[in-house]
């Protein structure tokens, strides 16, 4: 048992009351959620104090061009909110949010997170080419968690439930909408509003199914990209559309840094470099320091990634991007077995210990002899 | 470029405190060590964005070396420790995308430890020598 709201209908009609309903709370100001907009067709974050908006909003969007957690982000980056806004986020947006929270770059005080049993997103280019259909296909396979053409990373995500916000909606497997407190703050709000009734918790199983079949496509994933990315020449053939835009690490939530190594002037190479450069080896492709790039930003931010796949989103020329990262970040990541956005351990950056990665050493002279 | 001819082109980052001070120190002692290192100078061991170390793997090194103090002794106290994580982190992802991680060489040489200087250059250059050059550096697509 837990402390909680129930609602009967759709997820979607559940969400929006429960969001209107958290912003009459006193100690709350407003709410961010996307919301269809209405010429174009895509979908934005909207950061609103009025129900109205609230009630023409999408909390379950089919896709997500921008990165929740850039939201929070943009909104505390220079101060906390005078008062909490409510955030209706997807898993790996609240999962991002937390992971960006450490190291100071969201500030979470400043938001009540709500989320849900995650479909996944479509790519947005395909999307956009076909959004009614699309739209329908969504709907239908919203509560059964059962959406086909998702994006690559989505179709293999094992935490798809909305267990590390505020507030958890449940609605997969079962009939109706079960809005659970995970917080001890989301408590004292249920309490504050008079709401909070034991309600119990989904039982495991409802959901069993979906995360079996989340978990044998990740390892089918696992093992067909690995094999696509296993010698220098694949890992190259992979990367050779690249353009080096730079517009994956633009819409990374984990890139956070306001001015990047790869936009220096430790870059701007002049024109005697390139030529030596070239020379050497035998020419130079432009633009230069894509590998570098790449390999670079993974040392930066692969401990850190959600795989929440919207990089490759991005994209403009189907590198997979998403699908790399998410492969080499599982295995950074196992070096300090972390898992982020739900470890509550700082990031591995942020720490140490004295004893540890003897293997990464070189033996002591004195111990070699 | 033959096996035979191969001279391994290594790049050494040293910390100011220690790592650097011993490699002075083994100069002054007029102590062999092979040429092959390019020694470059940081303040401390966690100064080496990962980003060096892959520039200089693709753009002309055979091998790099990260040197600093040994575990507490770093001059910031700590320094060496993270330094240890960056490079584990960069030697995974090398590992993890079939990019020779035996490329990246992390020890600590304390000031005073010249002769052990020497014998780390040299341990490392043969071991790179063995390796042979470095495919990367001579790809024009990278
Ligand atoms: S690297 Fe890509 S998948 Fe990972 S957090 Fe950033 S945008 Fe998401
Ligand atoms: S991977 Fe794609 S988004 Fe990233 S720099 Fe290359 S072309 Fe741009
Ligand atoms: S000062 Fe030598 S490792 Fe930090």
């Amino acid at each position: 048992m837990a402390l909680g709201v129930i609602y009967t209908g759709e997820p979607e009609a559940a969400i929006k009351d429960f969001v209107k309903l958290l912003m009459k709370h006193k100690d709350i100001q407003g709410a961010v959620i996307p919301v269809k907009m209405e010429r174009e067709g895509s979908y934005a974050f909207v950061f609103t104090k009025s129900p109205e908006v609230v009630d023409k909003s999408s909390p379950i969007a089919p896709v997500m061009p921008v990165q929740g957690a850039r939201v929070l982000s943009k909104l505390t980056k220079r101060k906390p909110l005078t008062k909490p806004a409510v955030a209706v986020l997807k898993p790996c947006e609240v999962r991002a949010a937390r992971e960006l929270s450490k190291i100071n770059q969201v500030c979470m005080e400043s938001f009540i997170t709500v989320s849900f049993d995650c479909p996944g997103v479509y790519p947005t280019k395909s999307f956009l080419k076909n959004a009614d259909a699309l739209e329908e296909e969504f709907k239908k396979g919203l509560k059964g968690l059962s959406v086909s053409g998702v994006r690559p990373l989505c179709e293999s995500c094992t935490y798809f439930t909305g267990e590390f916000a505020d507030f958890e909606v449940q609605f997969a497997g079962i009939n109706e909408v079960r809005i659970i407190a995970r917080s001890q703050r989301a408590e004292a709000i249920l309490k504050g509003l008079g709401k909070a009734e034991e309600v119990e918790e989904r039982d495991k199983k409802a959901i069993e199914a979906v995360l079996e079949a989340r978990k044998k496509a990740k390892e089918a994933l696992k093992t067909e990209f690995a094999e696509k990315v296993s010698t220098p020449e694949k890992l190259l053939s992979v990367l050779s559309s690249c353009i080096n835009c730079h517009n994956c690490r633009s819409v990374c939530p984990i890139c956070f840094c306001r001015e990047c190594f790869f936009d220096s002037d430790s870059l701007k190479t002049p024109p005697h470099l390139y030529l030596e450069r070239a020379s050497r080896k035998g020419g130079l492709r432009f633009m230069p320091d894509t590998l570098l790039f790449h390999l670079g930003r993974m040392n930066h931010m692969s401990l850190s990634c959600v795989s929440c796949g919207t990089c490759e989103d991005a994209c403009p020329n189907m590198v997979p991007v998403s699908r790399l990262f998410a492969l080499v970040s599982e295995r950074t990541r196992a070096i300090f077995d972390y898992v982020p956005g739900i470890d509550d351990r700082p990031s591995p950056f942020l720490e140490y210990r004295e004893e540890e990665l003897e293997e990464y050493e070189m033996p002591y002279y004195e111990a070699r002899s | 470029m033959s096996e035979k001819g191969f001279e391994p082109k290594i790049v050494g980052f040293l910390c100011y405190w220690c790592s650097y001070t011993a490699a002075d120190l083994a100069g002054i002692s007029r102590l062999k060590y092979p040429p092959n290192i390019r020694i470059i100078r940081v303040m401390c061991s966690s100064r080496v964005d990962p980003v060096f170390i892959i520039k200089a793997l693709l753009d002309g090194a055979d091998g790099v070396l990260v040197a600093g103090c040994k575990p507490g002794d770093c001059h910031y106290q700590k320094g060496n420790y993270y330094a240890r994580r960056k490079v584990a982190l960069t030697k995974k992802i090398l590992e993890s995308l079939g990019l020779e991680p035996e490329r990246v060489m992390l020890s600590w040489v304390p000031a005073s430890e010249a002769p052990k200087f020497a014998e780390v250059v040299k341990e490392f250059t043969e071991r790179i020598r063995k390796l042979g050059p470095n495919p990367m550096k001579e790809r024009v697509f990278v």
